[in-house]
């Protein structure tokens, strides 16, 4: 396998003789180098659970963020390298409020995806500025459109995504995966959704789960607006553990 | 102005002829929203000066399946912001793989005008359709992009002598006892037809035949009537 | 947004925006360069008429390139055969009318080495025609030309346009530029309102009843002439056509004849 590769893992619009870029292939790698993100949809809305890596007491944990808000209407959980996630968050937040102003309406999360996941693609173009390399993060955007249905999609460094019931990223994700298939159902309420994120992240981690080190982001769909998302507090997420 | 054009001659004697980008072709559109219902008419007259260059030239586009778009001014805009509108509504289409709402329409459409800004598109424009809600919905426009959404509006050459008909009649404006039954199709369709028939006596840019539409859940049913030809 | 009896926030007005044109002729005035504009048309052309038929379209155009109001060039041609579905005939400044013919003939040789077969419709020629001209405009440069677009499309129906200096299209049943809209064109109207199913030769003859008309009112015209005829399956341009005059009819007119 490694004598087929030694060539063709250079150049990263290279495909190697088996078809394959290897570059985006090492990118998905490093995704499950990343700390653990869960995302479940439901009919009530969506919600997103990651995991904070807390490597040093000395570190301030909510410094991390791994959960942020693209609009009103729309979360995005990252796993992988945080810092290229910016300029694919910075983006989306970009084309969200250019499409409010334009349209006067919220931008659905399917076409927020498709734009993110257009610049996801436009590594190793020489003719513009533009990344030497593959986005090293995998993305997991949840809203809910103005029409009120619920989303959540994923989007990996090869720029493909697709729509999920539930979905788990990063280290954990194999295991994380697996929980989700076995407890997962359409029918379930949302806060059985946060719940089964909050198991699923505590199955995983390493460390004990507490509100310090966990993020919870949530898009509940309400009778008149489209939803509104909101990451929850300290207090809220203790709450929610005691529960489990 | 005056002191512009002397100026003009001192530089140049010979040149009489300014060139003017622009030119006033006339017509007429007039909106009203109902209920769940709106209709749209606008004349078929296309004019210069003292001439009528056609009598058949429609000025109401299909801009969606419950979206329409009337357009008077300047008819070389008109052609060219229309065509612009249409691509921009595939493309919407393609990326978002929906229709475009009226709403999002209407806003397109003043970001479209707003960017020409300082070399408008002189057309006045009229955006009349059901919204997200299935009511009937109509936004007028100035030539930049100033819009705002109305229950009933006219624009274009008779503007001036048609609004405050509409403003008695579908507004009750200066009436006394003023008795606001809820619109029917039949009864804007007809009132719709009578305005453009007294606008065409004494508006010369008005005239020739009216295009009525009728735009609710069902689709789009679009009429004609003949008016002077003179 | 405000009530219904507010105005809009900013109603520009016409002359506000002759103001606008006004200061930009003023600066380019300053710079004292030479002028690369058409500020105004030198050598003219005056009416196209064209008529739409039962089997054809007819257009029509004098002979006479006019400069001010000296007949300056009595033989030239301002219809044009762009190819076999299409005339074209040119009113307004004869220099940005022979621009437009090397464009359209340069146009006609691509699709020659293309060697398909397959040539551009008139309403795809007028159409493109409406881009050069308001995309020209736009830039303050116009091409200071009226074309009459007559001719067929894919599908074999007559075809009759109209495109101006800025931009201004559309198509109908007769058009004419210039004078003749004024005296032309409703002798067009009227004939085709007494006889709505004209054939190609009715159609000539009306042709040269108005421009003989034209001759005796318009000081810019010629008694000499040509008449364009695209058919079904060809397009064709006569050989300068002289009308028969006769002044004597000026004691006693009947309307405009």
């Amino acid at each position: 396998m490694f004598q087929s590769r030694s060539e063709y893992d250079r150049g990263v619009n290279v495909f190697s003789p088996e078809g394959r870029i290897f570059q985006v292939e090492y990118a998905i790698e490093a995704i499950k180098l990343g700390s653990t993100a869960v995302g479940i949809q439901t009919k009530e809305g969506v919600c997103l659970a990651v995991e904070r890596r807390i490597t040093s007491p000395l570190m301030i944990p909510s410094s991390i963020e791994k959960i942020v808000e693209i609009d009103d209407h729309i979360g995005c959980a990252m796993s992988g390298l945080i810092a290229d996630s910016r300029i694919l968050i910075d983006h989306a937040r970009v084309e969200a409020q250019s499409h409010w102003f334009t349209f006067n309406e919220k931008m659905s999360i399917e076409s927020v995806t498709q734009s993110v996941s257009n610049l996801a693609l436009s590594f190793g173009e020489y003719d513009r500025k533009s990344m030497s390399r593959p986005f090293g993060v995998a993305i997991l955007m949840a809203g809910v459109d103005e029409n009120g249905d619920s989303v959540l999609l994923h989007m990996d460094p090869s720029g493909t995504y697709l729509k999920y019931g539930a979905k788990a990223i990063g280290a954990g994700s194999e295991g994380a995966q697996a929980t989700l298939e076995e407890q997962y159902h359409k029918s379930m309420t949302l806060d059985d959704g946060i719940k089964l994120c909050l198991n699923v992240l505590k199955q995983v981690m390493e460390e004990k789960i507490s509100s310090t080190n966990i993020e919870v982001g949530v898009c509940r769909k309400s009778e008149e607006k489209p939803g509104k998302f909101h990451l929850l507090g300290k207090d809220a997420i203790d709450t929610l553990l005691t529960t489990l | 102005m005056a002191v512009l054009v002397d100026e003009g001659y001192q530089t140049h004697p010979t040149v009489q002829h300014r060139f003017f980008p622009y030119a006033q072709n006339g017509g007429t559109v007039v909106a009203v929203a109902g209920e769940d219902f709106s209709v749209v008419g606008c004349d078929t007259r296309l004019s210069e000066g003292y001439s009528i260059l056609s009598r058949d030239v429609s000025k109401v586009r299909k801009m969606t399946k419950s979206g329409l778009l009337g357009c008077v001014g300047f008819h070389g805009d008109v052609l060219t912001l229309t065509k612009m509108l249409d691509a921009k509504m595939k493309q919407y289409k393609h990326t978002h793989g929906k229709d475009m709402s009226c709403e999002a329409m209407a806003q397109m459409l003043s970001s479209t005008l707003y960017y020409r800004r300082f070399f408008p598109y002189w057309v006045y424009n009229m955006v009349a359709g059901i919204d997200n809600n299935g009511k009937g919905c109509v936004f007028s426009y100035d030539p930049v992009g100033s819009y705002e959404r109305e229950t009933y509006r006219a624009c274009g050459s008779a503007s001036a002598i048609i609004q405050p008909l509409l403003d008695n009649q579908l507004g009750y404006k200066n009436q006394s006892n003023a008795n606001p039954a809820p619109l029917t199709r039949d009864r804007v369709r007809t009132m719709v037809r009578d305005i453009f028939a007294a606008a065409s006596e004494r508006d010369i840019y008005t005239g020739d035949e009216v295009e009525i539409s009728v735009i609710d859940a069902n689709g789009i049913d679009t009429q004609r009537f003949p008016l002077r030809s003179d | 947004m405000a009530g219904m009896y507010t105005t809009h926030m900013h109603l520009p007005r016409m002359v506000d925006m002759k103001e606008k044109v006004a200061e930009f002729w003023q600066e380019e005035a300053s710079l004292s360069q030479p002028r690369k504009h058409t500020l105004q048309p030198i050598v003219t052309g005056t009416s196209v008429l064209g008529i739409k038929c039962r089997d054809g379209v007819v257009v029509a155009a004098d002979t006479l390139g006019s400069y001010g109001s000296l007949a300056r060039f009595r033989d030239i041609s301002r219809l044009m055969k762009v190819n076999d579905s299409t005339i074209i005939g040119g009113f307004g400044d004869y220099a940005d009318f022979q621009f437009i013919m090397k464009l359209l003939e340069q146009q006609t040789i691509d699709d020659n080495v293309v060697g398909d077969g397959v040539y551009r419709d008139a309403p795809s020629i007028h159409n493109w025609l409406r881009c050069v001209l308001y995309n020209r405009r736009s830039k303050m440069n116009p091409l200071w030309n009226t074309i009459v677009v007559a001719g067929r499309d894919f599908a074999g129906k007559p075809y009759l346009g109209y495109v101006d200096k800025i931009g201004v299209s559309f198509t109908d049943k007769s058009v004419a530029t210039g004078f003749g809209s004024y005296i032309a064109q409703p002798m067009m109207r009227k004939a085709m309102e007494e006889n709505p199913n004209m054939s190609v030769e009715e159609a000539k003859r009306l042709m040269e009843r108005c421009l003989k008309v034209l001759f005796y009112r318009d000081c810019r015209s010629l008694n000499r002439f040509q008449i364009g005829v695209v058919t079904e399956t060809e397009s064709s341009i006569s050989d300068p056509i002289s009308a028969e005059t006769d002044w004597s009819i000026g004691a006693n007119p009947s309307g405009y004849e």
